[in-house]
């Protein structure tokens, strides 16, 4: 078993003991060598810190950026194949408290292999979490101009939303089939927010489902509709809505479809989401600015 | 005094120990696949702890493969053996191990257990088992009042409650939110992945006994075949051996399904085709579903493990998909 | 006494299927119980054989109260021959008389030379030994019977109940099992108490007769004493002509079609 230890981590010397956002102290390399991600997000935040030289495995559905997609994988974020994992020979694995199965964590560290995990719940996590990881793969100087660019644009278009007159009503559907919003407590709610709009589904439910009726009745102005769904179904939704001319948004044709990848994966990537979104709800402030 | 006559104990032991051969070659077969490539090489090696054996792939087939297979093992076995068990008490040949509402209150149990968001064990686990439990007496209740269709009151009442289980699951599942939902739909799949060693021991000091409780009553199920009345003459005392048997199957394949889900068709195919090959005396079926129903489980497994390019695929879909034309096939051979 | 019952009542429910049943079977005796369709026959048969259990009870099995055995030791005292062969019993001919051991065998049924042996002697005896390889579903009627008699006789037993064993069996058949019956009775000193529908066959074999009717005792005697015209007609409720069988001195029942009727019923 030691000398299982001995091959996996390293000289023991080297491993300092970190806290993860969960509260957990794990003993972690001080260069680790073999990094797998356990979410496609943690896999977009290494990419982002150019520290994908280090990562050898990654989820299902890691796309972005394309060249993740040629690493070998090791199952869905929900289901983890152990035995992938331990053939890669990991000495560090990052793991997302949401979705993750904690039996296989703990698998994982029965096996001696360290188990970072992560809890982004909103930007500010977001950005704690490119620090940390950063931290962890010995890239903190890119860490830290990667989250001192996304404070900056965000406080931008804090600043651009002041000057708005008016939060319009934003009804953001991500299922079609129920009709699926979003409450207050997932990224979308805070981003809308942040763009100047009012999330009509905001509630302690976080993913809130709706019928046709109540939709109507909540009158959006605004409706944007992401999914992983291509165009085609995007049409068939959007004639749907379209049944319903005296709704604000059908009226004045402010019904959009979006990548659903800026605005729920836990990534950098949120604030080109917000960017969008800004926008979409507040074209009048792009008129005057640029 | 002249030693037993060979007539039994002579077709038990080559079937026993034959069945206990192909048992021995799945596990083996079960530690050696998976979705990383092994080959039985590297498994000697382990085995034998040769220098040039690899501490990687050591834990990939002692500390991952290896419990699986076990656990496959005795989900197997227990599974099949419930099968024969009320294939016999009701005298039904299409009773599986479910039958009597176990699956319905496990998977509400189960379920309850993950919204509250219990860990699979042993949280999840002793809800499922309370849930299957509590059905359990409820049909007991259900049908004791019964006289007309005595026989098949209890099937009734089992088949009943398990419809009305099932829409009360799918009300539950429709109302969850997204990861949560994931883990109850494995577990209604049958999951055998993620085994703990120290649950698979837990699991077997509770089956176990059970096996061998039944396996003492096997020659009553012989004559219980006779009907109920017949059976008395028979001497067999119907309700102590009605209950035992019945109390002690619904705990192992309650305890099974809490452990690991519902696996499906296991438990109706196996017993089926072993009474095909072996013929219809329980003394023989008893051995021969604990050890030929792990060995199907665990080849099923490997299957399910291997074959899809990712992830895997619940155990339950290739016995299904092995077992019922394999049991054609052989009805097929045998109606000469 | 192989059989004494005294005062015996059943109730299915609340509906009296026995009134007050009082007789005896006396050691080595062919008893054979007749009566009309819900005259409670079978009921009577499964109290004796202990498959029912009635309220009152007085019943004495080899001069001992029915309660005072365990299962095993009764299923060693009285074997049980049914009338219908259970659906879907997928045995050979050998196991399942085999079965006629297991109450002299442990919990497991581990059966040794011995058995081996009086299961073979009780195919031999009941004619059935070139079939022993064979299921059961592959015989005919009277040969399935022969099968479960042949069982029965695996039980040792002091006594044989058989429920209406010649009802499903053409001519030849019910002869056989009847001889067989009275061969068993003769050679091995067996009880047989049998309910039968066939009021000739229970004229030709039966050593005493108990007629029954809903519920009760009409007659107890030897063939001549019940098998009278007025008492049968009373009973079964249509014209019946009485006479003496040639075979023998016993009495012989025929029913009267309608086309007969204005004959006169009673021949010197």
């Amino acid at each position: 078993m030691t000398a299982f230890l001995f091959i996996v981590i390293g000289a023991p010397s080297d491993a300092r003991i970190v806290t993860d956002q969960l509260g957990r102290q794990v003993t972690v390399s001080d260069k680790p060598r073999r990094v797998v991600s356990l979410a496609p997000n943690i896999t977009e935040i290494i990419y982002a810190l150019g520290q994908e030289n280090l990562l050898k495995g990654v989820t299902l559905y890691s796309d972005f950026p394309p060249a993740a997609v040629s690493l070998p994988k090791v199952g869905s974020y929900v289901q983890l194949n152990l035995e992938k994992i331990v053939a890669l020979k990991p000495d560090l694995c990052i793991a997302i408290k949401d979705g993750n199965p904690r039996v296989v964590a703990r698998r994982l560290e029965s096996l001696n292999i360290p188990v970072y995990a992560v809890d982004p719940k909103n930007l500010e996590t977001v950005m704690q979490t490119v620090l940390e990881i950063g931290n962890l793969l010995n890239a903190n100087q890119r860490a830290d101009f990667l989250v001192q660019r996304m404070r900056s644009r965000v406080l931008k278009v804090k600043s651009l939303v002041a000057k708005a007159a008016y939060r319009p009503r934003v009804f953001f559907q991500i299922g079609i089939c129920p009709i699926v919003s979003v409450g207050t407590d997932t990224f979308i709610h805070e981003l809308i927010e942040l763009a100047g709009g009012k999330n009509l589904a905001q509630g302690p439910l976080a993913y809130p489902r709706f019928s046709r009726e109540q939709v109507l009745v909540l009158s959006p102005e605004i409706l944007i509709i992401t999914s992983m769904a291509r165009a085609a179904v995007f049409e068939k939704v959007k004639a749907e809505w379209s049944r319903w001319p005296n709704m604000p948004a059908i009226r004045d044709r402010r019904i959009f479809l979006e990548d659903s990848n800026f605005f729920d994966r836990p990534t950098p990537r949120l604030v080109d989401g917000l960017e969008l979104l800004v926008k979409l709800i507040h074209p009048e402030l792009f008129d005057e600015t640029q | 005094m002249k030693p037993k006559t060979p007539l039994l104990l002579k077709r038990l032991s080559v079937i026993s120990l034959s069945l206990l051969l192909v048992l021995l070659i799945a596990m083996f077969l079960g530690i050696s696949m998976g979705s990383t490539t092994s080959g039985i090489k590297v498994v000697f090696q382990s085995l034998f702890k040769a220098k040039e054996s690899d501490p990687m792939l050591d834990t990939i087939i002692w500390q991952i493969r290896f419990p699986r297979v076990l656990l496959a093992t005795l989900v197997g076995a227990a599974l099949s053996l419930g099968g024969l068990v009320f294939q016999a008490l009701l005298r039904n040949p299409l009773a599986e191990p479910y039958i009597l509402g176990i699956s319905g209150g496990s998977a509400i149990g189960a379920i309850i257990g993950i919204l509250i968001g219990f860990s699979k064990f042993p949280g999840v686990s002793l809800t499922a088992f309370a849930g299957s439990i509590a059905i359990l007496l409820l049909i007991l209740v259900m049908s004791s009042g019964q006289t007309i269709l005595k026989k098949d009151a209890l099937l009734l009442s089992g088949v009943m409650v398990n419809a009305f289980c099932a829409a009360v699951i799918m009300f539950l599942v429709s109302m969850t939110q997204d990861s949560r939902l994931h883990n109850i739909i494995f577990w209604l799949m049958g999951d055998l992945s993620m085994v703990d060693i120290g649950h698979v021991g837990i699991l077997a000091a509770i089956l176990c006994p059970c096996f061998i409780l039944i396996f003492w009553f096997s020659n009553s199920m012989n004559l219980l075949l006779m009907g109920k009345e017949m059976a008395q003459t028979m001497g067999v005392n119907i309700k102590t051996v009605t209950v035992i048997l019945l109390v002690a199957t619904s705990f192992m394949v309650s305890a099974t399904v809490s452990y690991c889900g519902l696996v499906g068709f296991v438990g109706l195919v196996v017993p089926h085709l072993l009474r095909l090959v072996f013929g219809p005396d329980h003394r023989v079926l008893v051995p021969a579903c604990v050890l030929g129903g792990g060995a199907y489980l665990v080849f099923c497994d490997i299957l399910a493990r291997v074959l899809p390019e990712q992830g895997e695929m619940p155990a339950g879909v290739i016995t299904a998909m092995i077992g019922a034309p394999l049991f054609i096939f052989l009805l097929k051979k045998t109606r000469r | 006494m192989a059989i004494h019952v005294k005062n015996l009542n059943y109730y299915y429910g609340d509906f009296p299927a026995l009134k007050n049943i009082t007789f005896s079977v006396a050691t080595g005796n062919f008893f054979i119980i007749i009566g009309p369709n819900g005259s409670g026959k079978t009921t009577l048969l499964k109290v004796v054989a202990g498959i029912l259990k009635s309220q009152t009870d007085q019943l004495e099995i080899l001069n001992r109260p029915v309660d005072h055995y365990s299962r095993k030791a009764l299923a060693r005292a009285i074997a049980f021959v049914p009338q219908m062969i259970p659906v879907d019993f997928p045995f050979s001919v050998t196991e399942i008389v085999l079965m006629g051991r297991s109450p002299y065998l442990g919990m497991l049924g581990l059966e040794q030379e011995k058995d081996l042996e009086i299961a073979k002697q009780a195919l031999i005896f009941t004619g059935v030994d070139h079939l022993a390889h064979r299921k059961l579903d592959q015989l005919s009627g009277g040969e399935q019977q022969r099968v479960f008699v042949a069982k029965a006789i695996c039980q040792e037993p002091e006594i044989i109940l058989l429920d209406e064993p010649t009802a499903s069996l053409d001519l030849a058949h019910q002869v056989r099992l009847m001889d067989l019956m009275e061969k068993l009775k003769n050679e091995r000193g067996i009880t047989v108490v049998m309910v039968s529908h066939d009021v000739n066959l229970a004229a030709m074999y039966g050593d005493r007769l108990l007629l029954l009717n809903k519920g009760e005792i009409v007659r107890l005697g030897d063939p001549k004493e019940v098998l009278t015209f007025q008492t049968l007609e009373q009973v079964y409720g249509c014209t019946l002509l009485v006479d003496e069988s040639p075979l023998g001195k016993t009495p012989r029942v025929t029913p009267v079609p309608r086309k007969y009727m204005n004959i006169d019923r009673q021949e010197e």
